[in-house]
C-alpha cells in the first residue's frame, strides 16, 4: 500500500505536496496514483517515437503539471527535461530520456 | 459586498475550475471548499456550458490554459469578447512565464503558477481578485446615469476631484446647465419625448466633453454639469454642439437652456462649491428668456454670500422678532372724502447688522430655499394678533389683508389654520383678508378653487394679488370664487401719460362691474394718479401718495384718527 513514508523513501517532496492538500494525508495519497496512469506514459512515448512533437508536449506539459502539484519529485524531473526538449522542437534522440522514465516509473509502480 | 455577502445573504461564492486534469481539479477544490462553492470542469466546452448557465452567480474562474479542444486562451477570448462575461474575473492556472503575461494581456485578472502556491496564497488572491471585480462591477453599475449615460452627481464629483489632483496647474471651467420649464414640455409631449430629449442632450455633452478632456454627468430630471479645461468662449461651441442635435418639431427646446459658467473656478473652493456657483448663475437667469448664459463672477458671489447670510439668520430672526409687520392702509375713494377701509400687512426685517431689509430682497431667496412658508405663518399669526389687540384696545378696528401663496393653499390643513389664526386672536372673518395672487390660480386651478370657496364660506375676503399680470382669461376669471381684484402697479404707474393704460384700467373696471368685484389699485404715488383712478370708478387706493407702509404703533395713530391725513 502506498504511504507518505515510501514516497518519500523513492525521494518525492512530500511536506510540499502534502501541504498543498492541507495536510490530508489519506486525500494527498488517493491523489497520488492518478499520476501514475500507465497509458498515459505510454501514450508520450508512443507520441514521441511517432515524433509527433506537438501532440507529445501537451501530453508531456500535463503530466509534469500533475507530478509538480503532487511534488513526485523524481519522475517530475524526468518529464519536465522531456517536456523542455518537446518545446524546443528537438528532433533528437529521446531513448535514453524515456528509459530513465520508465526506471524511475517502475520504482514508483511497486509501492503503488 | 464582501460583508454583505457573507452577513446579509450568507452564501458562499461560486467559483469554477477548468482543468483538463482531475488531480489538479481535486486538490483546488479541496483547498477552495471551506471558503467557496466549487463548481468543475474538464474541457473549455463544459466550462463555457456552465459560465452561461451561472454567469450571474459565479464570482471566479479558475481557468487551465493547455486542455484539448477549446483551451484557455479561446475561452478567455470568449468571455471577453462578451460584456455580462466580462465581468466575471478569470485566474489563468499556469507553469510557463510567458503565458502569465499573455493571458494577463487577454483579460485574466491573475494568474496562479504550477505548481500551486501555497493553499494560503491561492485563497488570498483569490479574495483579493473577487473584491476587486465585485468594487468594480458595483462602480460601473452604479456611476452612470441610467438615461443619459453620462456620470451620476456622486461619481462626477469624484472624478472631478481626481482630475484636480492630476491636472494641478490646469484653470477649469465649471459649468451647469438646465433646461428651463422642463416639466412643462413633459406635460405637454409625454414623458417619453421629454426623456428623447434629455437623452440627446446627453448625447451631446458626452461627445463635447470627450473633444474637451472633460467630463459631464446628470445632476438632477433636467440639469447637467460639465468640468473641463477652461475655454474662452465655452459657451457659443457647447450651445453650437447642442443646437446641432435634431429634434424635429422640439427646436425650441434650445432656447429654455440656460448655461451657468464658473469660468476658471477657484480651486480653494470644494469641488461641491464650485458647482453650487455655476448653478447659482445659471439659476440666476432661469425664467429669464432674454438672458441664456450666466457667468459666476464677484458681483454674483457677493450676491449669494449675502443671501446665504440671510438664509443662516432667518432663524434667529424669527426668535427675535426682528421681522416687523408693516402695515398700509386701503381707502376708499369714491365717497365724497377718501375714508380708512382696510390694510395690508407687509413684512419688513429689521436686521441688527444689516438694517432694514426690503422684502424684495429677502423673500425670493426664502421662497428658493422652501423657507417662505415660515415666514408667511409669521405674519398672520402677527397681523391677526395686532388686529385683535386694537380691537380690544379701541372696540374698533380695520380688516387686515395676509399675502397668501398657492403654496400655502396646496397645504392640507390650510383652512383650519387660518381658522385658529383667527380665534387665537379673536378677531372674525370680516376682520381678515386674504390675498392670493393671480398666478397662484393658474396651475391645479380646481383645487385651489376648492380650497379658496372654503374659506369664503367662512366669510373671509379673498383680494386676487396682481391682477393683470398671470394671464387669466375672462372665462376663467367669471367662474374664480374671488371678492376684490387688486391691479397690478404696472397699469398705474404710466396712468397719467399712457392712453393706452387708461384705457386697460377703464377696460377692467367694465369687467369687475360685470362681476360684481371691487377694484382696488396699489402703487398709488400722485394726486394725479388718484384722480384719474377715481375718475374709472376704482374703489380703493393703496400706495404712498395716501401713506407708506406703518409700523403698528404709527398705524394706531392712524386708525385712532379715523379720518385721512391729507
Amino acid at each position: 500500500m502506498i504511504t507518505v513514508e515510501k514516497l518519500e523513501n523513492l525521494g518525492c517532496n512530500t511536506a510540499e505536496g502534502l501541504e498543498r492538500c492541507l495536510n490530508d494525508e489519506s486525500f494527498y495519497l488517493s491523489l497520488v496514483p492518478g499520476a501514475f496512469e500507465k497509458k498515459r506514459y505510454e501514450e508520450l512515448e508512443g507520441l514521441i517515437k511517432k515524433a509527433d512533437l506537438k501532440a507529445a508536449f501537451d501530453e508531456a506539459h500535463a503530466l509534469k503539471g500533475v507530478l509538480s502539484n503532487l511534488a513526485i519529485t523524481p519522475l517530475f524531473d524526468c518529464i519536465s527535461e522531456i517536456t523542455e526538449r518537446l518545446r524546443a522542437g528537438d528532433q533528437g534522440d529521446y531513448t535514453a530520456l524515456l528509459s530513465r522514465m520508465w526506471e524511475v516509473y517502475s520504482e514508483f509502480e511497486k509501492i503503488l | 459586498m464582501n460583508e454583505f455577502l457573507k452577513d446579509v445573504i450568507k452564501l458562499k461564492r461560486r467559483i469554477l475550475v477548468v482543468d483538463d486534469e482531475e488531480i489538479n481539479r481535486r486538490m483546488l477544490s479541496k483547498i477552495l471548499s471551506s471558503d467557496y462553492e466549487v463548481l468543475t470542469a474538464e474541457d473549455g466546452d463544459r466550462a463555457l456550458d456552465i459560465i452561461n448557465s451561472e454567469r450571474d452567480l459565479l464570482s471566479l474562474i479558475l481557468l487551465d490554459l493547455i486542455m484539448p479542444g477549446k483551451d484557455g486562451y479561446e475561452l478567455l477570448n470568449i468571455i471577453q469578447g462578451d460584456p455580462q462575461l466580462r465581468k466575471i474575473p478569470v485566474i489563468v492556472l499556469t507553469s510557463e512565464e510567458s503565458a502569465e503575461v499573455q493571458s494577463l494581456k487577454k483579460g485574466a485578472a491573475d494568474f496562479i503558477p504550477k505548481p500551486y502556491n501555497l493553499p494560503d496564497v491561492i485563497l488570498a488572491r483569490i479574495e483579493k481578485t473577487i473584491q476587486l471585480y465585485e468594487t468594480i462591477n458595483i462602480v460601473k453599475a452604479t456611476q452612470f446615469d441610467s438615461l443619459t449615460g453620462l456620470y451620476n452627481k456622486e461619481y462626477f464629483m469624484e472624478y472631478a476631484s481626481v482630475m484636480d489632483q492630476f491636472y494641478r496647474d490646469r484653470e477649469m471651467d465649471a459649468v451647469a446647465l438646465n433646461v428651463n420649464r422642463f416639466h412643462v414640455l413633459n406635460e405637454i409631449h409625454g414623458r417619453n419625448t421629454g426623456d428623447a430629449i434629455l437623452r440627446m442632450i446627453g448625447r451631446a455633452l458626452k461627445e463635447y466633453v470627450y473633444e474637451h478632456e472633460g467630463i459631464a454627468c446628470r445632476y438632477d430630471a433636467d440639469g447637467f454639469f460639465l468640468y473641463l479645461p477652461h475655454e474662452d468662449d465655452i459657451c457659443s461651441a457647447l450651445s453650437e454642439k447642442i443646437t446641432s442635435l435634431e429634434t424635429g418639431d422640439l427646436n425650441n427646446i434650445f432656447n429654455r437652456i440656460r448655461y451657468g459658467i464658473y469660468p476658471k473656478a477657484n480651486r480653494e473652493y470644494a469641488i461641491h462649491r464650485r458647482f453650487d456657483c455655476a448653478l447659482f448663475a445659471c439659476n440666476s437667469i432661469k425664467g429669464d428668456f432674454e438672458k441664456r448664459v450666466s457667468y459666476y463672477d464677484s458681483t454674483m458671489h457677493e450676491k449669494e454670500a449675502y443671501s446665504e447670510r440671510l438664509l443662516a439668520d432667518m432663524e434667529t430672526g424669527l426668535k427675535e422678532r426682528q421681522f416687523r409687520v408693516y402695515y398700509q392702509p386701503k381707502y376708499y375713494i369714491q365717497g365724497e372724502e377718501p375714508a380708512l377701509s382696510s390694510a395690508e400687512a407687509l413684512v419688513r426685517w429689521i436686521h441688527p447688522v444689516l438694517g432694514m431689509i426690503s422684502p424684495a430682497k429677502f423673500i425670493p431667496v426664502f421662497e428658493d430655499n422652501g423657507l417662505v412658508s415660515k415666514l408667511d405663518r409669521y405674519v398672520w399669526k402677527e397681523a391677526a394678533r395686532q388686529v385683535g389687540e386694537w380691537k380690544m384696545r379701541y372696540g374698533f378696528t380695520i380688516p387686515v389683508s395676509v399675502n397668501v401663496s398657492r403654496v400655502d393653499l396646496m397645504e392640507a390643513d390650510f383652512v383650519e389654520e387660518i381658522t385658529s389664526i383667527m380665534t387665537d386672536a379673536g378677531i372674525t372673518a370680516s376682520e381678515y383678508l386674504l390675498e392670493v395672487t393671480e398666478s397662484a390660480y393658474t396651475e391645479d386651478s380646481d383645487r385651489i378653487i376648492e380650497v379658496v370657496n372654503r374659506l369664503r364660506s367662512l366669510g373671509l375676503k379673498i383680494e386676487m394679488d396682481d391682477f393683470g399680470t398671470g394671464y387669466s382669461s375672462l372665462n376663467m376669471l367669471s367662474s374664480l370664487p374671488i371678492d376684490v381684484l387688486k391691479l397690478d402697479m404696472g397699469f398705474i404707474r404710466n396712468i397719467e401719460n399712457s392712453e393706452k393704460d387708461l384705457k386697460m384700467v377703464e377696460l377692467i373696471m367694465d369687467i369687475a362691474g360685470y362681476l360684481n368685484l371691487r377694484v382696488v389699485a396699489e402703487g398709488v404715488e400722485t394726486e394725479e394718479q388718484y384722480k384719474l383712478l377715481k375718475k374709472t370708478g376704482v374703489h380703493l387706493i393703496q400706495g404712498y401718495y395716501f401713506s407708506k407702509p406703518l409700523p403698528a404703533e404709527e398705524m394706531e395713530d392712524v386708525l385712532k384718527r379715523g379720518f385721512l391725513k391729507k
